[in-house]
């Protein structure tokens, strides 16, 4: 009967089986067959053992690549973190017209990002740039923003902050979830709000700040349409990406066994990240059904 | 019961699925290889858009009414490039492609294009500059759709105003007449900010490779497989590039660059009358005539220590055709490529484009009422010895990154232009390096080596 009900489960989600099968697990393998080749993609792939790993160590563009994605990550994950639970802790308050507000932090997050960077890029321009035009109207001269590698990098990590819907909509749905006793009980006592926000509430919802931040992790280290599309990677590779070099050894390069190899340690990297995460997480993150 | 019509509403709901999968397998679009009628269909991708792409949909449309056997099938796309080798790997490649000359080396190193037998057509009928842009040697790789030499495009009226009298004197036949035009051609305004700027090699800094060009350098040696950027003449040539950004200031140049202006388009400091001159290709009379038709100008060659009035220097870009490897008719888009050589089709489609003709031969008729006033100064640029192409090199597109990361490093003053230089040729060397290891793993001849 046991057996009989595994074959029924497994034959319900065989569809996802395969798919998972067909366009992860054997991408997967591939991808590391061929990190250990030397294939142009226009022609048979050639074994070259570690070859392209020993390379990658001594790859000036990866310590610039990866030095930019660092950064972004150290920067962007901070920042999208604070604002998205600031906003959300706004937005839980009773307010006039608060559908409205929520919507609106959201509605960015529908929009794809190649539209949203090309918005920005217009925006950030100088020649049609509101941003530009706005710091004018205020008598500042606004910078030229993808002439300079500080402010294209600027430019990139305030764009992200845009899209900080998903997040804020999580954040929000956790705060609801915070018991209000304990907040009750913490103001009897003569708590601040601020001493409330941090002993009580943050507490309450750090599995979901945790798991913002792994998602964040994942996607940051990722980064590729938005400085694709707003700055190339320039200027002097100052805001080029680990993704945009695996993209360019693939595609412009002809290069798709380095290629390979790039991916496959962007993959282990952001493995090992997402396991220490996990791991810190266990010491600050408090989770309610452990509670003795 | 409920329950029943729920499960019927399912089936229905899945066979519905079932059967618009079917529909759309068997009556969906497919790839246009079949027999048209009785003709065959060429599948012919292409990269232009717009009233480029209309310019050569003439040249298809001619090939159609000139005979009832093969049938062109056109298509504009993005990303051309990469879409070709994605194609061209899976198997199932269109049969005419439409690249660019730089990327020629890379496919043809690859052996992922078919060598041309193009009846009545030889090197020499080509322009001198083009032929190596096309042959590997004497095996032709590809055909030539048009052709474009990069020239200076001047603003007259800010020459009038400043006083520099060029109906008399002519065109700078130096680099020293060029650069002493400059100061008379800057206006700053009150506060010192840059109002109005005379020439800017980096607006809009498309062809940062060609500088060296003007100076006698080349970036690499096609006859010892060698790269050459930190050379005595290219490291001259990157110095008069960053004293053009020294001259204003690279402060005062991003105030410039980031003012805003009313043309949203990459021309728009020229167009705004805020730049009074600019390199570019032979299609910015288009643009002028479109944008800016009350602009009094005209296009020179910019001299340089090589080159001279009647040989002058300049980069020069083709686009190209070509038939891949795995194409499903072959001699058909031979057929095909060999009808856009003719030289009325060649100059129908360079004269919608505002170019010059990439050939030797020349109809009185395509100078006649040609779009770009110009176009002489274009033309002497490609029958020039001094015109030049991109390095005929597979790893360009790699060489050109590593390029444009040192240039910005120049043009930005983080870097002497020797430092800067030798970074980029170190960086060079270790990608021709890897293009040896892997020639040598295939067995394979290096392009440009085939006498």
């Amino acid at each position: 009967m046991r057996w009989r009900n595994t074959g029924t489960g497994l034959l319900w989600i065989s569809p996802w089986i395969v798919g998972f099968a067909c366009f992860t697990i054997l991408p997967l393998a591939l991808g590391v067959w061929y990190s250990m080749t030397d294939w142009t993609l226009l022609e048979a792939p050639i074994p070259v053992g570690t070859e392209n790993y020993e390379r990658l160590l001594g790859d000036q563009v990866v310590h610039v690549a990866l030095w930019n994605t660092l950064l972004y990550i150290v920067i962007t994950i901070p920042l999208l973190t604070v604002a998205s639970i600031a906003l959300a802790i706004l937005l839980s308050r009773p307010a006039r017209f608060q559908a409205l507000w929520r919507v609106a932090v959201f509605a960015p997050s529908v929009l794809p990002l190649v539209a949203l960077a090309t918005i920005f890029k217009l925006m950030y321009d100088g020649e049609l740039g509101v941003v530009n035009r706005g710091l004018d109207a205020v008598g500042v001269q606004g910078p030229e923003w993808f002439a300079s590698e500080t402010w294209a990098m600027v430019a990139i990590i305030l764009m992200n902050l845009w899209v900080v819907g998903p997040a804020m909509v999580i954040y929000l749905a956790s705060l609801r979830d915070v018991p209000r006793d304990l907040n009750e009980a913490a103001s009897i006592d003569g708590v601040t709000w601020w001493g409330r926000l941090v002993h009580v509430t943050l507490p309450m919802i750090s599995p979901v700040i945790l798991f913002n931040v792994i998602i964040g992790l994942i996607n940051a280290a990722q980064v590729f349409v938005v400085p694709y599309i707003m700055t190339g990677g320039g200027p002097n590779r100052g805001t080029y990406f680990w993704s945009m070099y695996v993209y360019d050894a693939a595609f412009r390069y002809g290069d798709m066994g380095y290629a390979s190899t790039l991916g496959i340690v962007q993959f282990l990297a952001i493995l090992l990240l997402t396991i220490g995460l996990l791991l810190v997480g266990r010491r600050f993150v408090f989770y309610r059904g452990a509670m003795p | 019961m409920r329950e029943s019509s729920g499960r019927f509403i399912g089936l229905v709901f899945l066979g519905g699925i079932a059967l618009a999968a079917l529909g759309y397998a068997i009556f969906g679009p497919k790839p246009a290889t079949a027999v048209s009628g009785d003709r065959i269909v060429l599948n012919y991708w292409e990269k232009w858009t717009g009233s480029e792409a209309a310019a050569m949909q003439q040249v298809v449309d001619a090939f159609n009414a000139s005979q009832d056997r093969v049938h062109v099938n056109y298509l504009t796309m993005s990303s051309i490039d990469e879409k070709a080798m994605l194609s061209i790997a899976g198997g199932a490649p269109p049969d005419v492609l439409g690249l660019w000359s730089f990327n020629l080396p890379f496919y043809a190193q690859a052996d992922a294009i078919l060598p041309l037998d193009l009846q009545g057509i030889v090197a020499e009928t080509y322009a001198p500059a083009v032929r190596p842009l096309v042959f590997d040697g004497d095996q032709q790789l590809a055909g030539v759709n048009t052709c474009s030499s990069v020239a200076v495009y001047v603003n007259l009226t800010h020459l009038d105003r400043a006083g520099l009298d060029w109906r008399n004197g002519g065109p700078p036949r130096t680099l020293e007449q060029f650069d002493a035009m400059i100061p008379h051609l800057t206006i700053h305004d009150e506060e010192g900010n840059v109002e109005q700027a005379a020439f800017l090699h980096m607006d809009p800094g498309w062809w940062h490779w060609c500088w060296p060009g003007y100076f006698g350098g080349q970036l690499y040696d096609v006859e010892t497989d060698t790269a050459t950027i930190d050379s005595p003449e290219n490291i001259a040539a990157f110095t008069w590039f960053q004293e053009g950004q020294r001259r204003y200031g690279r402060d005062a140049l991003r105030r410039f660059q980031s003012a805003p202006t009313d043309n949203p388009s990459p021309y728009r400091n020229f167009l705004t009358g805020r730049l009074s001159m600019t390199i570019q290709g032979p299609w910015m009379a288009r643009v002028i005539a479109e944008s800016a038709p009350e602009l009094n100008w005209a296009a020179w060659p910019l001299p340089g220590p090589v080159g001279s009035p009647d040989a002058p220097a300049g980069p020069i870009e083709c686009d190209i055709l070509v038939v891949p490897r795995g194409a499903p008719h072959p001699d058909e888009a031979m057929e095909f490529i060999a009808f856009t050589q003719r030289q009325d089709m060649v100059e129908l489609v360079s004269s919608l484009h505002a170019k010059p003709s990439p050939l030797m031969d020349v109809s009185a008729d395509f100078y006649f009422n040609h779009l770009n006033t110009s176009i002489a100064a274009h033309e002497a640029i490609l029958h020039s010895p001094n015109g030049f192409g991109t390095p005929p090199v597979a790893t360009w597109p790699e060489m050109n990154a590593a390029l444009t990361a040192g240039v910005d490093r120049i043009w930005n003053g983080d870097e002497d232009v020797a430092t800067a230089l030798s970074e980029v040729q170190a960086e060079v060397e270790g990608q021709l390096e890897r293009a040896r290891i892997r020639r040598q793993r295939r067995g394979q001849e290096r392009f440009g080596a085939r006498p």
